[in-house]
């Protein structure tokens, strides 16, 4: 006698029917977009609220340039510096849509600008500077408020999200010239505003200049 | 290399652009010119206290949020 076939397992059920609109490959944009461009928010955010000047317009900023990210998602090239890409449509959408509206661009004479060296001013008294130690945060970040808009840009960039020149001067399309000598400028200027509130507040003697 | 051509390279020194070559003769001139590698260590000073100053702001929970929802309809 014949053992009797074992039953056929059934079939496992049919997966079921996608969510329309959603696929394997908009999983996998959602999972490269989390892993390559949401983990520069805090970035994104930093320089948002340097460009606008508010919380408000900060945040609004942000979740319009990630939102045009998304969708251009197909066009970043996997493997490069998606930090500096997210920052190139954030600084576009700022200037056509919010520049207008909060902060108006100033034209900078860069030449105008005198490089003043804070270092000449307090190398007998304090030339390592400890004086900067005791300005706080809030202080130093309306310090670079004040800074005209393409030194503000540029320090930001540079000093507070670690750009290369290189990557700046792609994101503001400027020669990797004008990086430097926008960078050597804004950090002098704002230097010499930080100085200026720490003789105002008595943290260190002012020259008798 | 004098002091004025080592200025000149204060902050592109101090950022990592130069070519190893520059670099090297930068060090050189600092180690060397006291007046020069004060003035450099205030410098360098100077950005690390403007980054540490400037890195602790990060974006408001509720903004990422936002965020997710609106791309991933959450």
């Amino acid at each position: 006698m014949t053992p009797p076939i074992p039953p056929v397992p059934p079939a496992p059920p049919a997966p079921p029917a996608p969510p329309s609109g959603s696929s394997a490959a908009d999983a996998e944009k959602r999972a490269s977009f989390e892993r390559e461009a949401l983990v520069h928010l805090d970035s994104l955010y930093r320089v948002a609220l340097r460009l606008t000047g508010n919380a408000a317009e900060a945040d609004d900023l942000v979740q319009e340039t990630m939102l045009k990210a998304y969708r251009a998602w197909h066009q970043f090239e996997r493997g490069t510096n998606a930090k500096g890409w997210l920052l190139t449509i954030l600084r576009h959408a700022f200037i056509n849509e919010y520049r207008r509206r909060t902060r108006h661009p100033e034209t900078v004479d860069i030449d105008a600008i005198e490089p003043f060296s804070v270092f000449q001013e307090v190398q007998d008294d304090d030339p390592q500077g400890t004086f900067f130690d005791r300005i706080v945060d809030d202080e130093v970040l309306r310090a670079i408020d004040t800074l005209p808009e393409q030194f503000r840009e540029t320090v930001v960039l540079s000093d507070v999200e670690g750009l290369s020149y290189e990557e700046i001067a792609r994101v503001l399309s400027v020669p990797v010239g004008t990086v430097k000598s926008r960078l050597f400028r804004a950090r002098r200027l704002l230097q010499q505003k930080l100085y200026d509130y720490a003789v105002g507040m008595g943290y260190i003697k002012g020259s008798s200049k | 290399m004098n002091c004025r051509e080592c200025k000149e390279h204060l902050y592109e020194y101090l950022d990592r652009e130069l070519t190893p070559e520059v670099e090297r003769d930068i060090r050189l001139h600092l180690e060397e010119c006291p007046p020069c590698g004060e003035q450099f260590d205030f410098e360098k000073l100077f950005l690390e206290f403007l980054k540490a100053r400037c890195r602790a702001q990060g974006a408001p929970p509720e903004l990422k949020r936002r965020i997710l929802n609106e791309l991933f309809d959450e």
